[in-house]
């Protein structure tokens, strides 16, 4: 479902993502980790159309996101680490603008709005500007913004922000359900333990080359499970 | 501590200076100079034609520079309680401090520099053409330079110090972002009251010289207790180099002492309350007789901004300035002594062209605060444009109609308006409405453009994007087409009054000026379109 051939990408002559090539089944859970500035969110930019590669090729389905980002984007959702959005909007207001932009007809949209209000618990503030949102509610709104259009691969970017202990719940389990539907995820994150409990196969990245993709089996094989493996390939 | 507050500031400004930065901004640079020695320029003539009038000239050329500096003071004031309240209620650092082992006295010291630089910078560029013009004019010697400069700078920090203070006490009334309202309502009200008490002071009949120096002089700017007295009382003498008086520039300095000094005590006793005041709250919006109306992909942005608009105070509370400055534009027209001047030949036909020229500087103005502004309004929520099957020739064309159709419908009010009072109409009314369609649609297309080409997402208030040296750049680019296009259509009416289109050369002429004005306009819509397209579809590094 998402394929990165070769890929790479410098900013002012430095490597931010060198040479990566990755496949990503349709519903599989992907988790990439690594340490601060390995380039996991530049690679994530990339897939999503923000970042163009210097070199190698992207696809998103059958599209390449340089090529055909419209079509590839159409079939793609995109939950950043910085919750940027329409402050003066309510929370009602920008899933039905996204609906919007995404193409959605009217009576499937906002039917769509209601149920991913209800699922992601923000039902309750949808009328509120989102100015007065926390940091979890933003998170929330965030993903239902990114799920409302149905697509066929999410790419997540430190998925659990600001999240308090219902929310990281509730969360994991809306993820497991995308990927047993066949929605292919990739997601950026710190939070090994997480990782380690959600993802089918995990790779490793430093100094923007992936070094290592390891399945779920052989993390729960090694001492220490993904943490010792961590360590034990960063160090 | 304040140097070291600072020291973010200025390693920013250090790092985000580079050869190619100030390649990129060379042109706005060097456009810029082009119109500071054009306002130069302006200023020496004006000045020369006053001080040559018999008798007058000298009192006329004082009052002049009085009443520079009186209209400054108002506008300086209400320009420091705004800045005042953004950088200190409304900043995004303020958290960052006040979590940190900061003295409110430090920070309210930093804030107070933020907003005097921020609320006089621009007064303080625009001015040194003035300056000059007046020193060449009359042979100032080095000394002039230096004291104008340095009264000017008093005259800002008083400004600076009395609008710190006001807005600590505005802000302890009403909560922050209410008070900027109530405060621009203010504003434009005694901008009102200020203006019809002008008017009803100086006599009406400005036909006859006696009644223009009349006028002039019946303006009440020099009340002594006033600043723009003391900076005039203090700057006139070096200037007609007739001595030396310390007394107005120890004024001047006490009093911006007093004022920061004062402004620093209401920060002590206000501020940390302030703050805590105008943490943000759940807001319940109502859906209203529009909350079932769903848009469709093409109309999905001009949707979000139209609402985001309504719901920005600091949006429209500036389209109320607008509102009553163009009644007051709008107002002066109906004062032109039309019948008074009808003894010269094509005085309609030139009062019409005159008013299409200053229809041009205010859609170059509004333009600049709501059209070149619209794609950097989208903020660091751009990224979801960017993510999203948007393609970015719609994205810019909303953008585009999003400026273009209240703009048009307001430049279209303004002329037809202003025609109708000066009983221009017929031919005259139609061409003159059909040039405002056309400027507008390529002063639109450029500041969408240019927009798109220097977005700006991370502001910390949307005016800054108008003012930036791009904003700048972008009004006087506006302004040059709009001349362009008036000249070529003046021409154009030159030669057909003169020779009428009878003979080849003129027939020439006239077919030549017509294809200058459809391409110029139509450059200055497409190229910084196409341009903006492709800069927005690279844009990466700010999301």
């Amino acid at each position: 479902m998402i394929i990165l051939d070769n890929i790479s990408k410098s900013f002012n002559d430095m490597h931010a993502v060198k040479n990566i090539s990755l496949t990503v089944n349709t519903g599989e859970i992907f988790g990439i980790v690594g340490p601060n500035g390995a380039g996991k969110t530049t690679t994530i930019k990339l897939i999503t159309g923000l970042l163009t590669p210097d070199e190698g090729k992207i696809l998103i389905g059958k599209y390449d996101i340089v090529r055909e980002p419209i079509k590839a984007k159409a079939i793609l959702g995109y939950v950043p680490d910085k919750a940027f959005l329409y402050e003066k909007l309510t929370a009602r207001e920008f899933l039905i603008f996204i609906s919007a932009i995404y193409g959605i007809p009217q009576s499937e949209a906002l039917s769509r709005t209601d149920e991913m209000l209800e699922l992601f618990g923000i039902k309750d503030v949808e009328d509120e500007l989102i100015e007065s949102f926390s940091q979890g509610m933003r998170q929330r709104l965030l993903f239902a913004s990114a799920l409302i259009h149905r697509p066929e691969a999410l790419l997540i970017d430190e998925p659990f922000m600001g999240l308090d202990p219902f929310g990281v719940r509730m969360l994991k389990g809306i993820i497991k359900d995308l990927s047993s539907k066949g929605v292919t995820i990739f997601l950026a994150t710190h939070s090994l333990h997480i990782a380690e409990e959600l993802c089918h196969r995990v790779g490793f990245i430093n100094k923007g080359s992936v070094i290592s993709v390891k399945t779920k089996e052989e993390i729960s094989g090694v001492k220490g499970g993904l943490e010792g493996l961590f360590m034990e390939i960063g160090g | 501590m304040l140097a070291l507050l600072l020291k973010p500031r200025l390693l920013s400004l250090k790092n985000s200076v580079s050869t190619k930065v100030v390649l990129r901004r060379l042109p706005f640079i060097l456009i810029g100079i082009g119109f500071w020695i054009l306002f130069y320029i302006g200023t020496y003539k004006v000045l020369s034609y006053v001080r040559g009038i018999e008798f007058f000239g000298e009192i006329l050329s004082r009052k002049l520079f009085s009443m520079t500096f009186f209209s400054l003071l108002g506008f300086l004031i209400l320009s420091s309680i705004i800045t005042a309240i953004s950088y200190f209620y409304l900043s995004k650092d303020i958290p960052l401090f006040l979590s940190k082992p900061v003295e409110i006295r430090d920070i309210s010291r930093l804030k107070t520099f933020d907003s005097f630089i921020n609320s006089s910078w621009m007064a303080l560029s625009f001015m040194p053409p003035v300056f000059i013009a007046y020193g060449i004019s009359y042979g100032a010697a080095a000394g002039y330079y230096l004291l104008v400069l340095g009264c000017f700078l008093l005259f800002s920090l008083i400004t600076a110090g009395i609008g710190i203070t006001t807005a600590h006490m505005l802000t302890r009334l009403f909560p922050a972002k209410r008070t900027r309202n109530v405060l621009l309502g203010i504003g434009v009200m005694l901008f009102l009251m200020l203006y019809f008490l002008v008017k009803g002071l100086i006599p009406y009949d400005i036909s006859t010289p006696d009644g223009f120096i009349n006028s002039i002089m019946s303006f009440k700017t020099e009340s002594p207790m006033l600043p723009s007295y003391w900076v005039t009382e203090a700057v006139s003498p070096v200037l007609k180099k007739s001595g030396f008086s310390i007394f107005y520039l120890i004024i001047l300095l006490s009093n911006a002492l007093f004022f920061l000094l004062l402004s620093e005590i209401a920060g002590l006793r206000f501020y940390r309350k302030n703050i805590e005041r105008i943490q943000p709250s759940g807001e319940r919006v109502g859906r209203g007789i529009w909350g079932g109306y769903y848009p469709g992909i093409n109309t999905a942005m001009f949707y979000k901004d139209i609402k985001t608009f309504f719901r920005d105070t600091g949006q429209w509370s500036q389209v109320i300035i607008i509102g009553a400055l163009i009644m007051i534009y709008v107002y002066n027209f109906k004062s032109i002594p039309v019948n008074a001047l009808s003894g010269f030949s094509f005085i309609k036909e030139i009062m019409v062209l005159v008013n299409l020229v200053l229809s041009g500087l205010v859609l170059s103005a509004v333009s600049a605060r709501f059209i070149y502004a619209s794609v950097s309004l989208e903020g660091q929520a751009f990224w979801i444009i960017r993510t999203s099957p948007v393609d970015m020739r719609k994205f810019l064309w909303a953008k585009f109609l999003y400026g273009f159709i209240p703009v048009t419908a307001l430049m279209l009010v303004l002329v037809f308006l202003t025609n109708l009072a000066m009983n221009a109409k017929g031919v005259l009314m139609y061409l003159s409405l059909g040039t405002v369609v056309v400027l507008c649609v390529s002063v639109s297309g450029l500041g969408t453009g240019l927009g798109a080409i220097y977005p700006k997402f991370k502001y910390e208030n949307i005016a800054s994007v108008s003012m930036s040296l791009g904003g700048m750049a972008f009004m006087l680019i506006a302004f040059s087409i709009v001349i362009a296009t008036l000249s070529f259509e003046a021409w154009i009416f030159y030669v057909y009054s003169l020779k009428g289109a009878v003979d080849l050369s003129a027939k020439i002429q006239i077919g030549l000026s017509v294809i200058m004005i459809i391409l110029i306009n139509a450059v200055a819509f497409y190229i910084p379109m196409r341009i903006g397209k492709r800069k927005l579809q690279e844009q990466g590094g700010i999301i």
